[in-house]
């Protein structure tokens, strides 16, 4: 069997490996589909919905990133309708918590706000929750700020997939959710934990940041934990 | 307990069932399951187990099911020998003495019995229990049952739960036996397959392709898992299912295991329903030691493994992957698909889930073929569905109907339709997934596709009824609250999406939101509709959408006027009976005021919200009873009677001329802005009252000769006495009124005049036309109109009538009609072509007509009307008719039977409605509505196409009432003000009040107080006032019947 299989991009036919996902043939052939959950190396979970990308002959929208690419599929990976939801669904992970970009430790480095200016989101037309969270400082070398989080789930992946430590998880449901470390655990007592920085790495946001950074000096080396997923053959 | 190994042992257990089932000595069998249980079904069981023992009777008592409906618990059946089964109804454990009494002596307690039931078919099996006992019907022959089909239910409510040999009685198991003897599981999943059965827990995917899929997936184990997480609101059908016939499921899950090679199966149950649990464990303990669950099955060498699994009641968790995921132990949060169930499911194996009734449906299929299962239902979705009939319908229960069934046949002819003086408005299909379909679809045939097109979805089978008390805003509000609590959090348009449309739907609920918030809300929907991970997320806007789709005015109602019709959003209304008045009259405080014996302080209360206090408090079709809330502990406060009292006191008392000085009081100072009001009926005389009250200098252009409109002309003396009309009209003359009488507008002064004389033109002229009806010999001499004859009365001229009348109409004028035709000598008939509950006419003025000798004929259509020699009236004839189904009012259509009936008669007077002066409309060049002869204006400001006229009363709405056309006046009153001065001045005209915000440490105990009417033989002979209103003493304690339902929390 052909190890390749064609399908056609925004129009255009392009070859992908049998077995990836639309996501994946998409970035192999050069085309940049949105996504902020989504990543190299770890199992896709089609939490934020921004990778959603219409497919001809099926009537809803299907998340790229678990979707597999089949041999002559026809994807819109752009259209009016998947720009307008995605600005929503950017719009209402910037309701949800507050980033407050200009004292944020990523600011500039950020994937929800550079999506945000790809995408053209100049403001955001539902109200703003400003729940009160709370910061985890007491782990000595890194912090979490459920202000920031967006609930990507990568941190709780890379430990558990990777690392193989599993210190992070969701707890609560809904609106509630919240990023729990062990059995609610603050960071610094967690029995777990390597301090491997993985998921502070992966974090697409300052949720997770290393301690000694001002704003906007936290520059993530996501790309660093692709390539150690790639070594250990881990992911797609 | 014998396993069941070979036939004749498996016949043996039959036997022994049915002679449970059927016992020489009579059999009684309570139903309890958890409605029945929830009425009092545990006590009755013990009272009638203790009352057999203790009298040495041989009766064998039963527990069952509930057999269906709900309203009716607790159901008890009794069977003697011969005899038909009888279901009775609402027994209580005091009828049991007599009850076992006369079974005793071999009477069945027929004043008890809903129905009776001759022979059962049980689909797998038949039970004949006898004949006789003429006057019961049959079950299927009351209107809860009638076009039920029972093939899920069939054996609920008529086996114990408890005893499998009760079930094999019936035929259950045998379709398992016949499964593993015939070894071809292939032929059974033709069989499935060709039945066309969809998956009952409301997507309605193919249940045999499902099982075909699972049969050709390689694995070393494969599992089926049975869905009773049935989590919606309202919907209780597997619960009473499981209660009822757990072996009927067990039977289907284990037939589906051996046709599709699954040995395990989980029953995921959510632990709010410990009855079934409890139920389903020992159902599953039975078949296990009777060899038909476990090892070996029947003997035939197939073993198959159930166990049940307590769901901790996530609605997510009905969600097939988060169900999944929830078995393993891990958090009910749904993956994303693919991988399938059916390729990767519980514990990464090939999985089937069906819902609990998909599951029932099998053993008949494989017992009476695919093509006795498509007879029922409709092609595409053979079958029944099993619904859950709740809300505002006089009988609930569980309804199983054939597919396709239309939406009307549930809510009227099952369901009775709304309780008295309620109509039903819309109905809620599917729960939180579903959506809200209006009265005017309910043609809509209840299948997957019908329902989808029109936004909501069949669901696993809540159905909802919802009346007019039932605010759509509020609904979809309600399940996105409850979609929101039960979102998993994981995919974003669900978890922050369902919450920002929650703060929007809060916004609506209590009058803040924004007009963007509307436009945002749709598309907000539409975003969670299409991008959320699972059907949760996916479903959970349908609420919304189909509400605003269907429902949009009421969205608009709360964003607009900050009004919820309903009365249910808390922030929009002071207390219900204020929201229902259209005047907005402040009733509790009024009643407060007066409890606290100031009269003076309560009649201002009264005269600034209505200035016409004493004429409503005679005629008005007081809206307030039917929302009072005491209306719920015994009856409603007599509230326009109270206002009545008030007014009356005042007028009586002689303070009326220091009253109308407190009123002027709050005059506003002169504004120099003219204003002309046309028609000097209620609607243009409450306008005028506030407009001048504001400072505006007003004229009313009026056609007759004195004011008063309709008040005056249309209702006759012994209704209303003019005198009290001419005390109340002296208040709107000492605010500034002034009247032009007898001037036409149109003719006298146009409308381009008043443009050019005044800075607003308010219309209010009411409908005076006669509704045109096409009925052979209305020309004749001795046919009136109602509206005439009034008028001509109350100017005192001379009306020729006949001996013998006959009105024809149902509304209060054909009702004045009548009584005044009978107080002029006659005899009198009122011909209604519907039913008497359907009369528009007040119900206390329909009665005292009949207590003064009026005769009504009901469900007779007038034909036409015969002509005498000298060409008067000599009868009229009309055309008997039947009810018929259900129109889109939710009354039935009458139907001609084709009789005719004639009633000798010399006179006859129409009264079938009134119209609006349709020329004078045309000539006006105002924009009209375009289907209704009536004028066009803003909903909201009642401005019309031309600005500055502004327009209300009949003139808008069609022929109303008083109360209806007074508040049209008063809204647009405050309209003109705003538009005239560019504020809102409209909340500084009402007076304060200091009055007791503490809710009542002692609530009246007293029923409510009627008025007084005078005897009916001595009220009938002439024209004084019919109605003397309450005492002192009583108004007093009406006020204190209140329950003050203004009082917020916080306030004291």
């Amino acid at each position: 069997m052909d190890s390749k299989i064609t399908i056609r991009i925004d129009g255009e036919l392009v070859k992908t490996d049998r077995g990836a996902s639309i996501f994946e043939a998409a970035k192999a052939n050069g085309k940049h589909i949105p996504g902020l959950c989504n990543m190299k190396g770890l199992k896709p979970v089609g939490a934020c919905r921004l990778c959603m990308v219409e497919v001809a002959g099926v009537n809803r929208l299907l998340p790229s990133c678990t979707t597999p690419a089949q041999e002559g599929m026809s994807v819109t990976i752009r259209s009016a309708r998947l720009d307008a939801y995605r600005k929503q669904a950017l719009e209402l992970l910037l309701s949800e918590r507050n980033h407050v970009c200009a004292v944020c430790v990523s600011n500039g480095h950020c994937e929800l706000q550079s999506l945000a200016t790809a995408l053209g989101v100049t403001n955001v037309r539902y109200g703003y929750r400003y729940p009160k969270l709370g910061v985890d400082l007491s782990h000595p070398r890194y912090v979490l700020d459920h202000n920031r989080c967006i609930l990507c789930t990568r941190c709780v992946r890379v430990c558990a997939e990777v690392e193989g430590a599993h210190v992070w998880d969701i707890a609560g449901r809904g609106i509630h959710s919240m990023l729990t470390c062990e059995m609610n655990r603050t960071w610094g007592a967690s029995r777990n934990c390597t301090s491997c920085g993985k998921c502070v790495q992966v974090c697409p946001t300052g949720a997770l940041a290393e301690k000694g950074f001002a704003v906007e000096e936290m520059i993530k080396r996501t790309a660093s934990v692709e390539r150690l997923t790639a070594v250990r053959g881990g992911g797609r | 307990m014998k396993r069941i190994t070979d036939l004749s042992s498996f016949n043996a257990a039959h036997e022994a069932g049915l002679k449970k089932l059927l016992p020489a000595t009579g059999r009684i069998a309570v139903g309890m399951g958890t409605c029945g249980v929830g009425n009092g079904a545990e006590g009755l069981y013990h009272a009638l187990s203790d009352g057999i023992h203790s009298r040495g009777l041989s009766f064998h008592l039963a527990q069952v099911g509930c057999y269906g409906p709900c309203s009716e618990e607790p159901l008890v059946n009794v069977w003697l020998p011969g005899k038909p089964l009888v279901i009775l109804h609402k027994v209580q454990a005091q009828d049991v003495a007599a009850l076992l009494d006369d079974l005793s002596a071999g009477r069945i307690p027929e004043e008890l019995a809903l129905c009776k039931v001759e022979e059962w078919d049980h689909i797998t099996g038949q039970v004949k229990y006898g004949s006789g006992l003429p006057d019961l019907p049959k079950w299927n022959e009351i209107p809860f049952f009638t076009g039920q089909s029972k093939i899920v239910l069939r054996n609920c409510g008529l086996i114990n739960p408890g005893d499998i040999e009760e079930y094999l009685a019936v035929g259950g198991y045998q379709a398992l036996y016949k499964v593993l003897i015939d070894a071809n599981p292939e032929m059974v999943i033709e069989q499935i397959k060709a039945a066309k059965l969809r998956g009952r827990g409301g997507a309605g995917y193919q249940t045999g392709l499902k099982w075909d899929m699972l049969r050709k997936a390689q694995a070393d184990q494969k599992y089926l898992i049975c869905n009773a997480d049935e989590g919606d609101p309202g919907a209780y059908m597997n619960r009473n299912e499981i209660e009822g016939d757990p072996h009927g499921l067990i039977e289907g899950m284990v037939i589906g295991g051996y046709v599709t090679g699954a040995t395990e199966g989980i029953l995921y149950v959510r632990a709010e329903y410990p009855l079934a649990v409890h139920r389903l464990t020992l159902a599953i303990q039975e078949a296990e030691e009777r060899g038909l669950l476990g090892e070996n099955i029947l003997g035939r060498g197939f073993s198959f493994k159930l166990s049940l699994v307590e769901g901790a009641g996530a609605f997510v968790c009905g969600e097939e992957t988060a169900l999944i995921r929830s078995l393993e132990g891990r958090a009910g949060r749904p993956t994303p698909r693919p991988p399938y169930p059916a390729e990767s499911g519980l514990w990464c194996r090939p999985t089937n889930i069906n819902n609990v009734e998909t599951w029932y449906n099998v053993a008949p299929i494989v017992v009476k073929g695919p093509a006795w299962f498509t007879e029922t239902g409709s092609p595409k979705s053979p079958g029944t569905k099993v619904f859950s009939l709740v809300g505002k319908v006089q009988r609930t229960g569980l309804v199983e109907m054939p597919l396709g069934t239309p939406l009307k046949t549930f809510v009227y002819d099952i369901g009775g339709g709304a309780p008295a003086t309620k109509t039903v408005k819309s109905v809620q299909t599917g729960g939180p997934s579903g959506g809200c379909i209006p009265k005017e679809m309910f043609d809509t045939p209840v299948d997957y596709e019908t329902l989808a097109q029109l936004g909501s979805i069949m669901g696993s089978g809540g159905m909802v009824v919802m009346d007019e008390d039932n605010c759509m805003v509020d609904v979809a509000r309600y399940f996105i609250e409850f979609t929101h609590s039960e979102s998993c959090g994981k995919c974003v348009p669900c978890r922050v999406g369902l919450d920002q449309m929650l703060a929007i739907l809060n916004r609506f609920t209590t009058g803040k939101a924004t007009e963007a918030d509307l436009g945002t809300m749709d598309e907000l929907s539409r975003m969670i509709r299409d991008m959320s991970l699972c059907g949760l997320g996916q479903t959970a806007p349908n609420p919304v959408l189909t509400t605003l789709r269907h429902f949009r005015q009421e969205f608009e109602d709360h964003l607009r006027a900050h009004r919820c019709r309903a009365g249910v959003c808390e922030n929009l209304a002071l207390s219900p009976c204020e929201n229902s008045c259209p005047l907005h009259m402040n009733i509790p405080r009024f009643l407060e005021l007066l409890k606290a014996d100031r009269l003076e302080d309560a009649f201002l209360s009264v005269v600034m919200d209505n200035p016409l206090p004493a004429s409503t408090g005679r005629v008005c079709q007081h809206p307030c009873d039917n929302r009072c809330r005491r209306s719920g502990i015994d009856e409603a406060v007599n509230m326009r009677d109270v206002h009545r009292y008030i007014a009356d006191s005042i007028y009586n008392g002689g303070r009326y001329d220091e009253m109308i000085e407190r009123v002027l009081e709050h005059r506003f100072p002169p504004t120099g802005k003219k204003v002309a009001v046309v028609g000097a009926g209620p609607t243009g005389l409450t306008c005028a009252f506030y407009l001048a009250m504001m400072g505006h200098s007003v004229t009313v252009y009026e056609n007759n000769a004195d004011a008063g409109g309709m008040l005056r002309y249309a209702l006759p003396e012994y209704r209303l006495p003019k005198s009290v009309l001419d005390d109340e009209l002296k208040l709107i003359y000492k605010v500034g009124v002034e009247f032009v009488f007898n001037a036409v507008v149109g003719e006298t002064v146009t409308l381009n005049d008043l443009s050019t004389m005044y800075d607003g033109v308010f219309l209010s002229i009411g409908t005076w036309k006669e509704t045109w009806v096409y009925l052979p010999g209305t020309e004749l001499k001795g046919v009136l109109h109602a509206l005439p004859f009034l008028e001509a009365l109350s100017k005192d001229e001379h009306v020729p009538l006949g001996k013998k009348v006959v009105v024809i109409g149902g509304g209060n004028a054909a009702i004045d009609s009548a009584r005044t035709a009978l107080r002029m000598g006659a005899d009198v008939t009122v011909i209604y072509r519907r039913e008497r509950k359907d009369m528009p006419a007040i119900p206390e003025e329909t009665e005292a007509a009949e207590d003064e000798g009026v005769k009504y004929a009901f469900l007779a259509t007038p034909h036409r009307i015969v002509s005498g020699e000298d060409g008067g009236v000599l009868a009229i004839e009309c055309a008997k008719t039947t009810l018929g189904e259900f129109d889109s009012s939710g009354r039935r259509k009458p139907v001609p039977t084709g009789e005719i009936q004639r009633f000798e008669c010399d006179t006859v007077i129409l009264a079938v409605g009134e119209t609006v002066d349709l020329d004078f409309l045309k000539a006006s060049g105002l924009k009209l509505k375009e289907k209704e002869k009536m004028l066009d204006v803003s909903p909201f400001t009642l401005e019309t196409s031309r600005s500055n006229f502004y327009a209300g009363g009949d003139l808008i709405s069609g022929a109303s009432n008083v109360s209806n056309a007074m508040g049209y006046g008063k809204k647009a009153a405050r309209n003109m003000d705003q538009k005239l001065m560019g504020e809102f001045r409209w909340p500084r005209l009402w007076p304060e009040f200091e009055y007791s915000m503490v809710p009542p440490a002692h609530v009246s105990e007293s029923g409510r107080h009627h008025i007084h009417e005078l005897p009916a033989d001595e009220r009938a002979k002439g024209f004084m006032e019919a109605v003397t209103g309450l005492t002192p003493v009583e108004a007093m304690e009406e006020t204190c019947r209140c329950l003050r339902c203004d009082i917020r929390e916080g306030n004291h």
